[in-house]
């Protein structure tokens, strides 16, 4: 017997329009969803003060919160030096199972700021929401170590203010601290911090403003098999770097990454007459040793080498100002 | 072929006896039983430790609006702000969380068993065939592009679902000029995955601050977890779920091949492009909400075999029962084992997964793990 295949009959399939239609339900309910979520966030009330903060977020928040959670060193470093640290309630550490709280904060800043595990924010590997709602906070201080996402569930699903502090340059810490102080009522601490910071610069830009060429220079933070991670153009360190009177190879190496990995050959091809290496968090001389072309270095075979603490020079906060950039003049000028 | 023609409902087992069929639905009951429990018990593990009386008091008393056990905290020694912040971790972080897993393990349960049917591969699931690469690269398409900025919320899971949905259209596209082969279908979902994880990581390159976002979509997670994600989820869920049960016959007859599924009136070539495409939108909307979690679509539809038989009309609701099931066991290892943090969901599916499915494959060396169709 041969088999006589019939015509299939089209009524036994699902048909395409049953694809489109559930896409448009799906869409449909989460437009309005979102839409209802966003109009039920909270407004201005008194007692809150409006800002915009370094993202171009209009931001209120309630004025001088007792409990906060700040969710990076650099901010932490800021609101110890305006006598903030008693309204500090958490802060950012990665998974307590695995690194905890040393994996953000050297154990000095450990000490001097009086942190301790149960103060443990989860911001990684997966954001731990339950660990943020736990410590009761009123007000969130972040920067972009935080995802976005993150964010907008701190602030749509928990009703929780988050202002994010991320200065594009040294100039940018200023800021920071004018807005920190306007937010807890200690504006003229604020004044007097940036006034500390304002002679730090001045004092810097008379060091090198009578440079007639700069030396050009690696500042590198983490190296691998691959190359060397720097600061990229249009980033805090390279600003950092140029107040320092010092010429990024980085710039110029690799105009498309912010943070870019410069390999082996481009800092070989460079050669930069100095350069500066982070230390702490388990980085030494040593592990940078092992990264491409070290050995072929004009600057490491000159000696003209330098370690300096990663806290110094990696993050955007009132130390970077005043410890980390003498120390850059001092590594990038060691006569002046 | 051992049955010759199928039988009239479709199933591979055409001589199969009622009570033989009784005992699959008891089965499953049973698997749809063990995914409730876990569903009830999840939500008493978290990463801040409350007592477990106290998470059912807030629970309820959330559900009631305040009605019932309205001072939840009682003797606990804490303050009403404490309270509040249980209240909220368990009604604004835990349950969602624990619903996002049941929606999206039973997503991505159907969608791995509905693959493997079409393919009548059983190493056929959404990550193979690069599905959920689609959808994360959608994710990070917003994310690197800026597209909606503050509406990001809204466009990262709608990107998703065009992700996935747009490589399950290129898959059929790319092959569709053989269209019979079933190997061709495979190996395009293969190459187009590949090709899929080289552009995700190029923007991982370009962009270093959306690619902490886009992190979180390569680790997996349920962190992100909200009412409005598992209302979205469960709505994708329950439309796409019903039309991937209403096709469970004619996914039936396409194991017995082309020819035989054609005599029995299944226009074979359209109920794959609808089953895939069903598969596709399962797989972006756990993508969308967990990122890529791993191992959830390739299990669970073989323990569902071993357990109720090859009919799909039982394999495909069976499936998700278990890949909600099989996700919750992950999460709730993970805080049993690392209690204070919110570790990769994928590291746990695959802790959970690997074992269990290497026994499953010890056990049955001897028979093919797709029955009839294998």
């Amino acid at each position: 017997m041969t088999l006589n295949p019939s015509p299939p009959p089209a009524a036994r399939t699902v048909p395409i329009a049953w694809f489109a239609v559930a896409l448009l339900v799906v869409a449909g309910v989460a437009v309005a969803a979102t839409a209802g979520y966003y109009a039920l966030r909270p407004t201005s009330t008194p007692g809150s003060i409006a800002l915009t903060d370094d993202l171009g977020r209009n931001v209120t928040v309630p004025y001088d919160p007792s409990r906060v959670v700040v969710l990076s060193p650099s901010i932490v470093d800021t609101m110890y030096r305006l006598g903030l640290r008693s309204h500090i309630v958490g802060v950012d550490c990665y998974a307590p199972a695995l690194g905890g709280i040393s994996e953000d904060y050297s154990p000095d800043q450990v000490a001097l700021w009086g942190l301790n595990s149960s103060m443990c924010v989860e911001i990684g590997p997966t954001f731990d929401f339950e660990s943020l709602l736990n410590q009761t906070p009123q007000l969130v201080l972040a920067s972009t170590i935080v995802s976005v996402e993150s964010v907008e569930q701190i602030t749509t699903t928990y009703h929780i203010p988050v202002v994010m502090l991320q200065p594009p340059t040294v100039n940018g810490v200023l800021v920071d601290v004018s807005m920190i102080g306007r937010i807890f009522g200690v504006e003229s601490q604020a004044n007097a911090l940036n006034a500390q910071l304002s002679t730090e610069l001045a004092s810097a830009a008379n060091a090198v403003g009578s440079l007639e060429s700069f030396p050009t220079v690696l500042v590198t933070y983490d190296v691998d098999q691959n190359g060397y991670w720097t600061f990229g153009p249009d980033t805090f360190g390279q600003s950092l770097i140029e107040l320092s009177g010092a010429a990024n190879i980085a710039a110029a190496a690799n105009g498309t990454f912010a943070y870019p990995e410069l390999s082996g050959e481009q800092v070989l091809a460079a050669d930069p007459a100095y350069l500066v290496y982070a230390t702490g968090y388990g980085l030494t001389e040593s592990t940078y040793a092992n990264a491409p072309f070290w050995h072929d270095l004009t600057a490491v075979n000159d000696g003209n080498l330098t370690g300096i603490d990663s806290n110094w020079i990696t993050e955007p906060d009132p130390t970077m100002i005043l410890s980390g950039l003498p120390a850059l003049i001092a590594a990038f000028h060691p006569s002046t | 072929m051992a049955s010759g023609r199928p039988a009239a409902d479709g199933s591979p087992r055409a001589g199969a006896v009622p009570s033989a069929r009784r005992h699959r639905l008891l089965r499953l009951a049973v698997l749809g039983g063990g995914a409730l429990l876990l569903l009830l018990l999840s939500p008493l593990l978290g990463t801040v430790p409350i007592p477990p009386l106290t998470v059912l008091d807030l629970f309820l008393n959330h559900l009631s609006g305040g009605f019932l056990f309205s001072d939840p905290c009682a003797g606990l020694g804490i303050t009403a702000t404490k309270c509040t912040a249980y209240g909220e971790i368990v009604w604004e972080a835990r349950v969602p969380e624990v619903l996002l897993a049941v929606f999206a393990g039973a997503s991505l349960g159907m969608a791995g068993g509905t693959l493997q049917g079409v393919f009548r591969n059983p190493l056929a699931d959404p990550f193979l065939l690069g599905l959920s690469s689609g959808g994360t690269l959608g994710a990070a398409v917003v994310l690197v592009l800026h597209i909606g900025e503050t509406e990001e919320y809204l466009f990262l899971p709608l990107f998703a679902f065009v992700g996935a949905c747009a490589t399950g259209l290129a898959i059929l596209a790319v092959a569709r000029g053989r269209f019979g082969s079933i190997e061709t279908l495979l190996l395009v979902g293969v190459a187009l995955s590949n090709l899929l994880s080289a552009i995700l990581t190029l923007f991982l390159l370009y962009n270093p601050i959306s690619s902490q976002q886009v992190y979180f979509w390569l680790l997996g997670g349920l962190g992100e977890a909200t009412w409005i994600g598992d209302g979205v989820a469960l709505g994708v869920l329950l439309v796409a779920g019903t039309l991937l049960a209403l096709l469970g016959r004619d996914l039936n007859l396409l194991q017995l091949g082309h020819d035989v599924a054609q005599t029995a009136g299944v226009d074979s070539r359209r109920v794959r492009i609808d089953l895939i495409l069903l598969a596709s939108i399962l797989t972006a909307v756990a993508v969308a909400f967990t990122g890529i979690i791993g191992f959830v679509g390739l299990v669970s539809p073989h323990v569902v075999r071993r357990l109720i038989g090859t009919d799909y009309r039982l394999v495909l609701p069976g499936s998700a029962a278990a890949g909600a099931g099989f996700l919750l066991i992950a999460r709730d290892l993970s805080l049993v084992i690392f209690p204070t943090s919110v570790l990769p969901i994928g590291i746990f599916t695959a802790f959970a997964g690997v074992p269990f499915f290497l026994y499953l494959l010890y056990r049955s060396r001897a028979a093919s793990p797709m029955g009839v169709a294998g």
